[in-house]
């Protein structure tokens, strides 16, 4: 009954499970632990192991995955960035005592990572490919030559491309 | 910065970017020329270039900083000294603190990701402090509840040293009566909160903790009704859209409708049934969700453990539709008394084999726009990934949208086959789920949050989620309101959205309210031809119809469809002249409502090529106009050719495709082929009561069918039966009375005329015709078919002079439609043939006989 549903929309299932499981996995990040590192790569490999075996995902490839699994990333890094960021606000409030142990949690981190969304919201305006480029390297840690497959284009006009927004997105940054 | 400077840009770095230092900035000096800014913008990007920055570092870190949890080094929350730490979960950290002035260890929950607004946070207080009066021994305590400073909110509650349930009897290797019991603890715990109106929602084993006194103690209520209030801001009662492992999910909640004191009944009944069989009930994992959602709704369970009165116990609670499980958790309760004390239980099993949960949907009568809501979907994927930079166009043509959402899926999916099949719905539901979450995120952008609220909201409807349509929409009709004033166009356009919510929601009056409201509102604003316009008044047409004012609705209608008609071939164009076409037909004029829909397929074929389901949609409404012109095999066609697109489309289990199957059934009916007919219909009635559940009015439609072909076929017993469901559901169904009563009616009568119980036929033909006066128009077909009925029974109880009256009555309305040679003509000639004998009336009696022989 469902397998004559296009595998297409199984997609939209895929950026949310992406999604969750970052969310998931965020929540279960022991602070006191100090030496566990999230690897969304590593995440997403298992995310698509996992999702590569069922029947809806036969014909979708693990690149377009990856593409989509790169936007879900962005959307969730963005996200807590922006809430955690309002953590900010207000200063010293006397009443609550909360002392959030900032010194190992670099702020400047959150913020550069907000600059750099709204850059590259701002670059996609104008070039939407070149966004694209970014947004799966950056976070999705697509390979060059996968990324030169899927916006089909020569790995030259890739490593080009990604020198120049890099370098002006930092700029960007920096302002 | 615009395409052409950042296209310079590039060029001007890449040309530097490889020289000496030196020779950059005399090379940049001379080609940027005047331009400092141009200058300083790519001496800026070499710089960069030069150095480590962002992009350079490996997400991971970037991640690991952000989304690790700041957890606070926390020294006091309020009035509570923290401990230490306890554990996370899913929903937060808790801690373990101590208050002073208390002398005792509490737990603290910090809900990490449950971000509150400033205008929420009282409210949350508030409803906090709501829970905390809920005093039962088997609950664990709620102290206090506040907000950190930053929204972040939490709770302090009783501190439970104890394990959760499933694992406490297994360790223990407790006995059925010991488990039993210690259901029994939480499930009066449970009984206790609803007492107090206060739904847990998410009940499972590790919320039911057992101390080592065997207390029980249920943790978290009421939480995810918060949970939910955070994600959305709304205060529906609906499940959050967290994936959570459904495993204790009710079916309701999986679908995301209402919840109530049943869902916790259900989650009790999974917990009873893993205490039983030591296992779940749905073996969910590594299912998607789609899967999980078939699973939860559709497969039964497997009986827990083989003892007849613990498996009906346990599958009444679990019971897939609400109203089949225990009403409450006394009920539960009760029953679990009886078994413990050897006495016979007060519920029943459930012999019928199992029922998918229903949910009711009004079918919008005969068109659906599938193809719009597909659109509809694509427009919420773009929007959501690309919020803002689409927003803040708000220039932007709609045609413009359209190619950025193409080239937006092209991207994302391979080939780029726009004639991809409709969405699953539980995946649109989780992408739904998310845009809710971003329309809140949007507060900054008020015009864009209602645009997307009315879309989704827009969405939801046409999926058949009333109440979650109900509250997007009216969050998008007030946001306008606030942003652009309560009397403007962007308003009149929500009011539309709302008034065809209510369209389906069977509030009728209100609907065509508001649908006038919007058509004035939208005049005031908008020059009389214009889109938006037009869309209200088709909108007011299609409310219009349903109350049955088909005249009122073609008048109306007229207007929009001649102005369209310069305006070429649009999908608005065609989509008034469908509605103009359907007013048409529900009047009774066949012959304009056929002409107008081959225009409509005509345009649809034009538009979207040959297997779209708009062009479905079309043949289906031009065989239901052969049809009812008496032209059964031309009607039968079209079915077939409907039938061809819609099955690959829709798949063989949707209602679309039932709705089809329908239509070619009643076709063969008439043509007599009555066991392809049957078949047919009874796959249609199958799925209809599955999806609408069996007081709906498609079900009355395809019994309707199943009986006038048992009728056919002199099965009088079957027949009758038909039709009585047929009319008990319509009258539960339209409260007023509707035109489709009559037919049941009538249709009932004619088992009685077969039985030669015509004193009772005549009755019901009166019925039926006092059915139509209220709704149909005097010179409408069925009222003419339905006189000239009554007149044959009050013939045959040789009541002349009343048989003359309505046999006449009957022919007249009747000739003024019908090509002559059609059936019930005959038989009114017929008939008035006999009277007028037994009248003494011969000439009258030659003359309608001379007609019958032409």
């Amino acid at each position: 009954m469902q397998a004559e549903h296009s595998e297409r929309g199984d997609l939209n299932y895929l950026f949310s499970v992406t999604y969750e499981e970052l969310r998931r996995l965020a929540s279960t990040v022991k602070r006191h632990d100090g030496s566990i590192t999230l690897n969304p790569t590593a995440l997403v490999n298992e995310a698509w192991l996992k999702l590569a075996s069922s029947p809806a995902f036969t014909t979708t490839s693990p690149l377009h995955f990856k593409r989509i699994a790169a936007r879900a990333m962005r959307q969730v890094l963005v996200e807590a960035a922006r809430r955690r960021n309002s953590d900010k606000r207000g200063g010293d409030q006397a009443s609550a005592l909360i002392t959030f142990d900032e010194a190992l949690a670099p702020l400047d981190c959150r913020r550069e990572l907000l600059l750099l969304d709204t850059a590259l919201t701002d670059l996609a305006r104008i070039e939407p490919r070149q966004a694209m480029l970014v947004e799966s390297r950056f976070f999705g840690g697509l390979e060059i030559d996968e990324i030169a497959e899927l916006l089909d284009v020569s790995r030259a006009t890739i490593i080009r491309d990604w020198r120049a927004a890099k370098a002006w997105l930092a700029h960007e940054l920096r302002r | 910065m615009d395409s052409a400077r950042w296209s310079r840009m590039q060029a001007l770095f890449h040309e530097s970017a490889d020289l000496p230092r030196e020779q950059q900035q005399s090379f940049l000096r001379s080609a940027c020329g005047q331009d400092q800014a141009l200058l300083s913008d790519v001496l800026g990007m070499l710089d960069e270039d030069a150095r480590r920055s962002l992009l350079d570092s490996n997400v991971a870190e970037v991640a690991d900083r952000v989304l690790r949890d700041t957890a606070p080094r926390f020294q006091e929350v309020g009035r509570y000294r923290i401990l230490g730490m306890l554990g996370e979960g899913g929903m937060g950290v808790v801690y373990l603190a101590y208050r002073d002035d208390l002398g005792h260890r509490v737990a603290i929950k910090v809900l990490r990701d449950a971000w509150l607004s400033a205008p929420r946070r009282e409210r949350f207080a508030s409803e906090q402090r709501t829970l905390a009066q809920l005093n039962h021994p088997s609950i664990a305590q709620i102290y206090d509840a506040d907000t950190l400073p930053d929204g972040t909110p939490w709770f302090a509650m009783e501190y439970v040293e104890g394990v959760p349930l499933s694992e406490y009897c297994a360790r223990r290797n407790a006995t059925i009566e010991e488990r039993l019991r210690i259901f029994r603890d939480a499930c009066e715990a449970v009984r206790h909160a609803h007492l107090h109106a206060v739904i847990h929602r998410d009940l499972k084993p590790s919320n039911i903790l057992v101390r080592a006194d065997g207390g029980v103690r249920l943790l978290d209520f009421g939480i995810a009704k918060q949970l939910d209030n955070f994600d959305t801001g709304s205060d529906q009662t609906r499940t959050g859209l967290r994936l959570m492992t459904p495993a204790y999910a009710a079916p309701e909640q999986i679908r995301g409708e209402r919840v109530g004191v049943y869902t916790d009944v259900y989650a009790l009944g999974v917990i009873l049934y893993e205490l039983l069989a030591k296992r779940l009930p749905f073996d969910l994992s590594n299912k998607t969700p789609g899967e999980a959602e078939i699973m939860i709704t559709q497969q039964e369970p497997a009986k827990p453990c083989g003892v007849a009165d613990l498996d009906v116990l346990c599958l009444t609670a679990m019971h897939k539709a609400p109203e089949r499980r225990y009403a409450s958790v006394e009920g539960l309760i009760r029953d679990v008394d009886h078994y413990l004390n050897g006495e016979a239980l007060e519920a029943q099993p459930d012999t019928l084999g199992y029922r998918a949960g229903k949910f009711v949907r009004r079918n919008r009568r005969r068109v659906i726009a599938a193809a719009a809501v597909f659109i509809l979907i694509i427009a919420v994927v773009a929007f959501f990934t690309a919020r803002l930079a689409i927003a803040r166009n708000a220039a932007l043509a709609e045609a413009n949208r359209t190619q950025r959402i193409q080239r937006f899926m092209l991207n994302l999916f391979e080939g780029g086959d726009a004639e991809a099949g409709p969405a699953e719905s539980l995946r649109v539901i989780d992408l739904l789920d998310r845009g809710v979450l971003d329309a809140q995120a949007l507060k900054n952008e008020p015009a864009v949050q209602a645009e997307l609220y009315q879309t989704l909201g827009t969405i939801y409807h046409k999926l058949g989620k009333f109440e979650r349509a109900d509250a997007l929409l009216q969050s998008g009709l007030d946001e306008r309101r606030r942003v652009f004033g309560v009397d403007s166009a962007e308003s009149a356009d929500s009011l539309v959205a709302l008034g065809l919510l209510r369209l389906d929601q069977e509030r009728l009056p209100e609907a065509e309210r508001l649908e006038r409201e919007a058509v004035a509102m939208a005049r005031r604003h908008a020059p009389a031809d214009s889109p938006a316009v037009e869309k209200a008044t088709v909108a007011l047409g299609h409310a219009l119809e349903e109350r049955g004012a088909s005249i009122d609705a073609i008048q109306l209608l007229e207007e929009p469809v001649r102005s369209n008609s310069s305006a070429g071939i649009t999908p608005d164009a065609a989509s008034s002249l469908n509605e103009l076409a359907s007013a048409h037909f529900y009047a009774g004029h066949y012959k304009i409502a056929d002409a107008m829909f081959r225009r409509v397929l005509d345009m649809h074929r034009q538009l979207y090529g040959n297997r779209h389901p708009s062009v479905g949609d079309d043949l289906i409404n031009l065989g239901a106009v052969q049809f009812d012109l008496g032209y059964f095999s031309e009607a039968e066609t079209f079915q077939r050719q409907a039938l061809e697109i819609n099955l690959p489309y829709y798949g063989p289990n949707h209602p679309q495709t039932a709705h089809n199957l329908i239509g070619l059934g009643r076709a063969l009916v008439m043509e007599k082929r009555f066991d392809e007919a049957v078949t047919l219909l009874q796959q249609a009635l199958k799925i209809q009561e599955r999806v609408y559940g069996p007081v709906s009015r498609q079900v009355a439609s395809a019994a309707n069918e199943l009986a006038s072909t048992a009728l056919g076929r002199n099965q009088l017993d079957e027949a009758e039966a038909g039709f009585s469901r047929m009319l008990a559901i319509y009258r539960a169904v339209y409260s007023n009375g509707h035109y489709l009563i009559g037919i049941a009616l009538s249709n009932l009568a004619s088992v009685s005329m077969q039985r030669k119980d015509f004193a009772h036929a005549e009755q019901l033909y009166r019925e039926a015709l006092q059915a139509y006066a209220k709704t149909l128009p005097a010179e409408h077909i069925n009222v003419g078919i339905t006189n000239i009925k009554l007149g044959r029974a009050l013939l045959r109880q040789q009541k002349y002079v009343e048989a003359e009256l309505h046999s006449l009555q009957g022919y007249t309305i009747l000739s003024k439609q019908a090509n002559p040679s059609v059936g019930w003509l005959k038989n009114a000639r017929t008939d008035l043939g006999e009277i007028y004998d037994a009248l003494h009336q011969p000439d009258k009696a030659r003359r309608f006989r001379a007609e019958l022989a032409e």
